[in-house]
């Protein structure tokens, strides 16, 4: 991980900078009293790790990216970009569907695709755009009544750190699931709000705060518990961003969903 | 003129009447600005409680109960009998029952509307051709703003006796696609194709998962639905989309979408039909052909 990435950074008058965490690429401008901000995003290159952080350029950035400008006021010259968790709950749907017998536990790794928040600095704090370094595809979790809108993600649910590759724009959440029942636990998707988590700068990497959860039942609610402290799978130097939606330490809330919409046409 | 200069004022007004007089222009004075104040603030705290629905009608129902409190008040304070009031306002309920059936209808219509709550404040509902926004469900009628902004006055019986579709009462929708296809074209191709547009727009939900099927054997294409989910906000620019996206793909894929068209042949009893190509002198030969004839 780049270490100034997430440091606050001057900007001079008519100065554009620019910075790049792997697919997502910034440019920022400061003119007066406004600021402009442009966003380019890789669609096709998700597997980009390059990362720049916030740094002048000499050439007029490309003519078609699209602007986005802000009025904040006169004697704001400082700029920070900081890592900030999805805005919903992510569905993680394993790749190769895993299965936890009886009274176990399995421990799984989730990269969920940071968005960047740009804020600048002056009489007070002002935040610009949170931009998605990825744009996740929309899925509905639950009965199509009462159920939830979240982020879709695919994912390979790695159990080691190691198989986990290192991406600028991907935070590591610890996920222990814990099978509390007499049955079986097919586990095809899991829910996890991810705005309740805290993100940190690990040495290598971005990572969350560790979230337990005790599945208790088809169609019942899940016990789940987000650990307060910062995880313990790597030194980590800071904490970067606190949670979207504060909650409480342990709570009950709906993680697994065996739901299926039957039926065509008009059946 | 001269009578009128001889009227004594002082001994026709007297003490006994400008004390209730006082008493009717401070309750119409301060008692109905009073109780405009108490329902509109009643709607702001309900608001935020209640549905939008709910908060009018306590509001108005706070409204109505302050003012006939008042209107009562002022008819004692003025010496009007109540009895004789309630009584003539009885027979004249009466009367006016049955010469306004239709608004009583309309009114228990709106009560069984309200006790219902089949569709409330916002939500988009279709009534026969009729297609709008819920601006307000009131007594009467339900009022509507059709998406071309026509103002729409529904009323209640109407609703109770129609086939109402309430559009946006749950959350997410599915977008139903109609599209045929060359029989020349391989249906499991279509089905990949059509599932990857699918999965590459971020709006198309990923569960409810979309559904392909083939529904037909049509006069001039293989016919398939194809139907996607979405957030209800999302259905306008997600049906336009995948449309897009759909031609654009079967384009790039080489997937025809072919128009009716239409075969014309004589049975296996006769060779195909005969056909002559007419060049230009031709046409001219036949021309003089056809006026000899």
């Amino acid at each position: 991980m780049h270490p100034e990435l997430y440091n606050q950074h001057k900007v001079e008058p008519e100065q554009y900078l620019s910075a790049q965490i792997g697919p997502l690429e910034l440019w920022i401008r400061h003119t007066g009293d406004e600021f402009h901000v442009a966003v380019k995003r890789n669609a096709h290159s998700e597997n980009v790790i390059e990362t720049s952080h916030p740094e002048p350029v000499k050439d007029t950035p490309d003519a078609c990216l699209s602007w986005s400008r802000w009025v904040v006021g006169q004697n704001f010259d400082t700029m920070q970009l900081l890592p900030v968790m999805p805005d919903r709950p992510v569905v993680v749907r394993p790749a190769t569907p895993v299965s936890i017998p009886t009274g176990n536990e399995a421990l799984f790794f989730v990269a969920v695709p940071i968005w960047v928040d740009i804020s600048v600095f002056g009489p007070a704090k002002v935040t610009l755009l949170q931009a998605p370094s990825v744009v996740l595809s929309d899925t509905w979790f639950g009965d199509p009544m009462t159920g939830e809108l979240c982020y879709s993600m695919r994912t390979r649910a790695r159990r080691k750190v190691s198989d986990s590759p290192v991406r600028p724009h991907r935070v590591l959440c610890p996920v222990l699931i814990r099978n509390t029942t007499t049955e079986q636990l097919d586990v095809e998707r899991f829910c996890v709000h991810i705005q309740n988590l805290t993100v940190y700068a690990g040495q290598s990497r971005l990572w969350t705060n560790e979230v337990r959860i005790s599945f208790r039942g088809e169609n019942e609610t899940s016990q789940v518990k987000y650990v307060e402290s910062a995880p313990e799978y790597e030194h980590i130097d800071r904490l970067l961003s606190n949670p979207r939606a504060p909650q409480k330490k342990t709570l009950l809330q709906r993680s697994f969903s065996t739901f299926r919409l039957f039926g065509g046409e008009g059946e | 003129m001269t009578t009128l200069a001889v009227i004594d004022w002082q001994s026709l007004i007297t003490r006994d009447m400008i004390i209730p007089a006082l008493r009717v222009a401070l309750l119409l004075g301060i008692g109905l600005p009073a109780v405009i104040i108490t329902a509109a603030l009643v709607g702001r705290a309900t608001a935020k409680r209640l549905s939008a629905q709910s908060a009018m009608l306590a509001r108005k129902a706070v409204l109505y109960f302050g003012i006939i409190v008042i209107f009562v008040a002022v008819f004692q304070q003025t010496g009007y009998k109540l009895t004789a009031l309630i009584g003539a306002a009885g027979i004249a309920g009466i009367a006016i029952g049955f010469a306004s059936q239709t608004s009583l209808s309309n009114i228990i219509s709106g009560i069984f509307l309200i006790s219902e709550k089949p569709f409330q404040v916002g939500d988009i509902i279709k009534v026969g051709e009729t297609k709008g926004t819920i601006l307000s469900i009131d007594l009467l009628s339900v009022k509507l703003r059709t998406f071309d902004n026509q103002f729409v006055r529904m009323p209640n019986e109407t609703l109770i006796k129609e086939k109402v579709t309430n559009i946006t009462r749950f959350p997410i929708r599915r977008v139903d696609l109609n599209i045929g296809v060359a029989y020349k074209e391989d249906p499991k191709k279509v089905r990949d194709v059509l599932l990857d547009i699918a999965d590459k727009n971020s709006n198309c939900l990923d569960e409810p998962e979309p559904l392909f099927r083939f529904v037909n054997f049509g006069d001039s294409a293989l016919e398939f639905l194809f139907a996607v989910w979405c957030v209800k906000s999302d259905y306008l620019k997600l049906s336009t989309e995948m449309m897009l996206e759909i031609k654009e793909r079967f384009d790039a894929e080489g997937i025809e979408i072919p128009f009716p068209h239409r075969t014309l042949y004589t049975g296996s009893a006769t060779g195909p039909l005969p056909i002559r190509l007419v060049d230009s002198q031709d046409k001219q030969i036949s021309k003089s052909e056809s006026s000899q004839l």
